[in-house]
Order: structure tokens, then sequence, then C-alpha cells
């Protein structure tokens, strides 16, 4: 009685929570799901579940879109116990929630010894009052970021730059060239952060030459074993403890 | 070509803020709350003038997406403007008006306004609404430490723009509505771990705990909304405190309710009390002392003394020796003021019995919004003329036996305007040394406003007024110069400073930063 059994198990059942449930949904999903939704949910074949209408489904609708398939889409059924879909559906829903929510492999420990040494992010990024200025403080990442917009920040730097860390280079009418990321510009002012940290305040009309560029400063990130570890780390800075309760 | 000559280029200095350079303020920066630790909000600029500020213009608008209420006192230093807002703080090109950063506690709870924040060194701070500290690098918005200083769960929560000063940022809570037990903190500029705490209400057993009549301290509101004042020379901050809870019944708690209603002398290096004078001893009109303390050095009866001055909210200016506390001089300062008789030779009042709250309502003047509030005054030396946003109002207050539980909703009921009594608020010149009415700037409006003042060595003062005007007058007359209606309601006190050569004056609406400079 497959209606009995999914009436019995919505009624006995909730998205689960706990990272070791959230943990056996990915294990799930990497072998069933991310074949046509991505790694990450990202969209490949099928659409992506990060933003959109996948993104917002209600927890039953997306528990019944994985239990019986979507009819007339390429959406099969997967004839999984209800505990099983449940944790899926936990997986799929941390891939929007902020990344400290979410079950991550990965060796978080190094992933910091390489912010602060090989990888060099530290160089640009810091972490509560470590590290250089010239791209965004991460001390809040986990909070603020998902794993996928981690992921991508890392893979793909270019893809989506920050408000306010564009690289520019300004030009004055006596030849001095300023040069590090636009805080902010318009048609009047461009306000530079320089690679030393100094703020250059100028006057469009005083410039000789001012351009802003597209792409990042940033190098982007291998997808290797060190991509996995600093995901980990990232995902783990909070400024306050994160829980999703107190979200 | 060069990278980056800064000789060259009009680029934001390294200058860090020191504690000496915020005790000469203001002058081309806006380093505190107030202006500076004097809180005399007179600012040493002089472009703009009498002659000339019928010219001023519309220079720029900031929107601060969001935002509702904006309450703040921007700080300016290095051609950055911090204004803040609930639980963010942005940072603005004081020139231009273009954002430069921003900084949102994201994981902040609570929705209370924010009033403000401090700089010093390379940090500027500001509170969340849940009672977190937070400092920033004042160039990029990095964080440099976010700290606890009071649960919310225990009903704690804040709206200060803390006082820096050396080796420690002041800050408070509110509470005197909802009973919490008051205090004032220093916490470390670099660390933000707690130097002292200075508790408004004494723990039982204490100095001043038999004020209380066995209430408990823990429930005692006399919280520290409002920023205080420093005189680094005696190494004294000067805070107030607001009104004991519940805030219109007081059978439970007989007595004077120390320290509520107080302005308090606490040593900055160990937050022990050297002297408090309360205002209004066993407040039932909620009569915060909040309103911002002006330090000033003067010949008071033919002999130099430092004083301290106070618009009060129960209707009151006040005069005393900073050093000792004594009371010197009080004066009303608004014809509506019927809860007393007057003050005798130490400052305290004597009421008039049949102005305490009833259960039936008891009509009562000034109003529970106060004769003034913490909308900032301004004290111009020059002029000898201390400028105060005054309210001309009374109202039915209506009192509760009502077993009292914190953080309820309870505050032993509250007041009722009286419609055919509308309030009217005047801006009023007060001769500082005797609390005199020199000229008074009539304001006419809806009676909401909270904006205050700020007076220039160019001898013009600037006030929001109660029509949502920016309004500049001249110093020594009250002569109206010039206005601007912002077409918002003003809930904050303006503020001005130079950037790129030019004096400017902002002032900061419901929801937008205005600024204004001199037409060129």
């Amino acid at each position: 009685m497959p209606l009995l059994s999914l009436a019995l198990s919505l009624l006995t059942a909730q998205m689960p929570t706990a990272p070791a449930a959230i943990e056996a949904g990915r294990q799930v999903y990497m072998g069933s799901c991310s074949g046509c939704h991505g790694a990450t949910g990202e969209g490949s074949q099928g659409p992506s579940l990060l933003s959109g209408r996948a993104a917002r489904l209600p927890d039953n609708t997306l528990f019944n879109s994985i239990r019986n398939g979507l009819p007339g889409t390429s959406m099969p059924n997967f004839d999984l116990p209800a505990e099983k879909v449940w944790q899926i559906a936990a997986f799929v829903r941390s891939l929007t929630a902020p990344a400290a929510a979410a079950s991550l492999p990965g060796d978080a420990n190094r992933g910091r010894a390489l912010f602060f040494g090989e990888a060099k992010c530290s160089g640009c990024h810091r972490i509560l009052g470590e590290g250089g200025a010239l791209g965004p403080d991460l001390s809040n990442a986990g909070a603020e970021r998902t794993v996928h917009q981690i992921r991508e920040s890392l893979v793909k730097p270019s893809a989506r730059i920050a408000s306010g860390f564009r690289p520019a280079t300004a030009t004055t009418a006596q030849g001095t060239v300023v040069a590090g990321v636009a805080k902010n510009y318009n048609n009047y002012s461009v306000q530079i952060l320089d690679r030393t940290g100094k703020l250059h305040i100028l006057p469009r009309a005083e410039l000789k030459q001012f351009e802003v560029r597209d792409g990042s400063l940033m190098p982007p990130v291998a997808d290797t074993a060190a991509l996995t570890d600093l995901i980990a780390f990232l995902a783990r800075q909070t400024i306050r403890p994160y829980t999703a309760e107190a979200q | 070509m060069k990278i980056a000559l800064l000789l060259a280029i009009p680029a934001i200095s390294t200058a860090q803020v020191t504690p000496a350079a915020i005790e000469k303020s203001p002058n081309s920066g806006w380093l505190t709350y107030n202006g500076d630790y004097a809180s005399t909000r007179h600012s040493s600029l002089t472009q703009i003038t009498p002659a000339n500020a019928r010219n001023l213009v519309a220079k720029w608008v900031f929107h601060v997406e969001g935002a509702k209420k904006l309450e703040a006192s921007p700080i300016v230093h290095d051609g950055l403007m911090y204004v803040s807002n609930t639980n963010e703080i942005y940072a603005l090109d004081a020139r231009f008006g273009r954002q430069v950063w921003r900084y949102r506690a994201e994981q902040a709870k609570g929705t209370r306004v924010n009033r403000g924040s401090a700089i010093l060194g390379d940090n500027v701070y500001f509170v969340t609404a849940d009672c977190h500290l937070i400092a920033l690098n004042r160039t990029t918005g990095n964080l440099v430490f976010d700290v606890e200083y009071a649960k919310f769960k225990d009903g704690y929560t804040t709206s200060i723009a803390p006082l820096a000063i050396r080796n420690g940022i002041l800050v408070g809570v509110a509470g005197g509505g909802s009973g919490q037990r008051g205090f004032v903190a220093s916490l470390d500029p670099v660390s933000g771990k707690e130097n002292w705490r200075f508790w408004t209400v004494p723990a039982k057993g204490e100095p001043g705990s038999d004020t209380w009549g066995g209430f408990p301290a823990e429930m005692g509101g006399a919280p520290t909304w409002t920023t205080g004042s420093y005189d680094p020379e005696l190494n004294l901050v000067y805070w107030p405190t607001g009104n004991p809870w519940p805030d219109f019944y007081g059978g439970r708690r007989p007595g004077d309710n120390l320290y509520s209603d107080c302005i308090l002398a606490l040593d900055a290096a160990t937050g022990k009390l050297k002297w408090h004078f309360q205002t209004t001893p066993h407040d039932v009109w909620d009569w915060d002392a909040n309103e911002p303390i002006v330090l000033m050095n003067a010949t008071f009866r033919g002999r130099a003394r430092k004083l301290l001055v106070q618009a009060n909210r129960n209707g009151f200016y006040y005069i005393l020796d900073r050093v000792t506390g004594e009371f010197l001089h009080a004066k009303p300062f608004v014809a509506k003021l019927d809860w007393t008789s007057g003050l005798d030779d130490k400052g305290r009042p004597k009421v008039n019995p049949d102005k305490i709250p009833t259960p039936a309502g008891t009509k009562v003047c000034p109003s529970v919004r106060g004769a003034s509030n913490w909308m900032s005054p301004s004290y111009n030396p020059a002029t000898g003329l201390f400028y105060v946003v005054t309210l001309e109002q009374c109202d039915i207050i209506v009192a509760s036996a009502k077993e009292p539980v914190p953080a309820s909703g309870f505050r032993g009921t509250g007041n009722e305007g009286i419609p055919t009594e509308p309030g009217k608020f005047y801006l009023r010149a007060l001769d500082v040394l005797s609390g005199d009415k020199k000229w008074e700037y009539p304001m006419p409006g809806p009676g909401i406003m909270w904006a205050g003042t700020v007076s220039t060595a160019g001898g013009v003062v600037f006030t929001g007024d109660d029509d949502g005007n920016l309004v500049a007058l001249d110093a020594r007359s009250g002569k109206d110069l010039w206005h601007f209606p912002t077409g918002h309601s003003l809930f904050a006190s303006p503020v001005t400073y130079m950037a790129g050569g030019k004096q400017y004056v902002t002032i900061a609406t419901e929801s937008d930063v205005f600024t204004f400079g001199l037409f060129e």
C-alpha cells in the first residue's frame, strides 16, 4: 500500500537536520542524482537545485518529487524507504543553506593550513583579523554563503565578483597610477583600495584614465583534494556559533 | 609611470585616531557621537557663516537600503563617513557620498535602532541590537572582533553609540522600560575584553541598595542607553542613567532608587563611582537623565570652575561642579512644568504630591517624552549660548499597582497625550551660566521629532525641525538663515566636517543621509 505508507511517512517524518542524516543523503545523491543535477546541485542535464522553483519547494513537495518522480519530465521516481528520501531531501536543502550547516568531506585543519600558508589565500583575504584586505573578509563565510557559492568562488573566481572588489587602475593627470580594487566608481568619483591597504578617493574629472576590469585578481583553485579541504575550512568560518535553530 | 606614488594624489591618509585628536575635535572631522569628549557639538569650522548660509545646496544623498528610522549621528574621519543602522554600518566617501564598504552583522538578533559609532586607532566600533560590540578596520570594514557584553536572552538590547577613550570603549544598555539591570562597561579597544563594569542598580548590601525598599536589583532598570562624556584631565567618565522600573508605578520600590535618573562620575580606569547626582529621585514619570552631558570650564560666581551642564527631561537645566558633583544651579527651561514647586539647595526637587500618577490618570508637565530628551544640544563658547531642542507638553499618566514582570511589556502602565494640548517643539538658546532663555525658534509640526543640533565657529547653529527641515540659524540672534525640506521626519542630530577643503553639513533622515555644502 504505497499511498498509505507515503501518508504515514509524511505524518511521522520530517526533514532531518542532523549532520549524519545530511551526509547519508549526500552519499545517495552522489550516486543517483548528481549525474543530472550536478555534484553541488548546480544542474547539468537536469535543472539547478540552487535557484529557481526547485530551490523553493516546500519540504513535502521536495520529498514527493524525489519519491514519485515528475511525470512528463526526465525526473524518475526513486523507490527508496521514506527515511532515505528524507535524507536526500535534507542534503538537497543543505545545498542552499549556509555552508556552516552542510555535511562536508575534507579536512578543515588542512584547509586552514592551506589558507594561511601554501595556497596564499590570506595574502588578500582576512579571517577574524588575520590576513590581507584586497579580497572579501571571510570571517563569516560559512554563515553567509552556500557550499556552492564557496566552491564557485574558489574554482571560478571571476564568475561572480563581490561588490567592491573589481580590479581597477586610475591614472592621474600627473601620470601617477593607482592600482587596486574599486570599492566604488561612477562618472564623477572613484574609490580605490590599493595593495598596501590605502584608500584613494579621486574625482573622475581629475583622472587621465580609469579602467575597471571584469576578471578577479584571484587565481582559480584546481579541483583537487586541496579544494575540498579549503571548502571544509571556509564552511566552518562563522563569527558567532552557527546553529540551524538560531537562524 | 610610478605606481601609487601617494604624495602626489589625494589619498586617504593613514592617520590613526588618538584620544588627543578626539579631545581637540570637532574640527575637520567628527570623531564622537557628540563631536568631542565634552559633548559640546561645537565645530571649529568657519566656511559657512550667517552671510553665506543662504547659498547652501544639497551635495549628495545616500539611501540606506531598508532603513526605517536612522537615528545615527555620523562619525567622519580622513575622508570617510560612518553611518550606522540597525545591526549594520556603512563607510561612505564623505565628499561624494559613495559607499566604500558596508558591514552587516548577519547573525544579530533584535531590531532596535542604532544611534551611531565610535572611532579609535584604526578601528570603527558599533553595537548590534543584541549587545555585541563590533570592531572593524576603518578603511576596509574587515572584522577585528565581535564580542557579546550582555545577553539578549536575558532581555538586554541596546542602541548606543559607544564612546572611545584611552584604553576603553564604553558601552551601555537599554532596559528602563522592560526591567533589566543597567550598567556601563569599558571594553578593551584591541581585544574587546571587559575592563570594568559599573552596575547602575546596587546589589543587596552595597551602598545605595537601601534606596529600593527590597526591590530586586535585577529588575531595577536605570539603563545607560545614551553616550556619556569624558574629561581626560580628571580621567572621569560622566554617564547618564535612565528611569527605575516599572516606569510609572513606584509603590514596590520605595526610596530614591539609586542610581536611576543620575549623572554618574566614574573613574575611567577602574569604573569606580566618584560621585553621583540624581535629578529625579523615585521617578514615576519616566524622566531618564539620559540627555547629553556637556562639559565646560568657566568662571561661575567669581570662581574658575570645571562645570557640567544638562537640560534634563524633567524640565530643569542643571549646572554642577564636575570635579565634586556639587549642585550649583538649576532653572526650568520649559514653561510647562508643574511636578515640583522647586529644588532645594542640594538640587533635590520638592515633588507636588498631586502630580504622582494614579490609576485614574494624572495630568503632569512636562510630558513623558520630557522637556528635552536624547536629541543633542550644542554649546558655543563664543556666544555663551547652549542650544537645546525643547518640548512644551503635558501628559496624562496612568499608574498601576500590578505585579511587575520583567520583559513582559509591563511598565506600571503609561501615558496618554492630551488631544487639545498638542506638544510644541522649540529650539531654545539658553545662557549657559544662568539657563536664561536668550532666543527661541518655534518648530511647527506634528510633534514627533527627535533631531538635535550642531554649532559652528562660523556663527551658525544647525538643527533638525519638527517638519523635516534641516535649518540654519544665526547663533547669536536665532535668525532663520536657510532651510531644506528633506521630506522625512528627523530623528538624528546633524554634524559638520571638511572634505576636499570644503565644509559640509550632514543629517540622517528616516532612510537617507543628506549632505549640504556651499554652492560653487
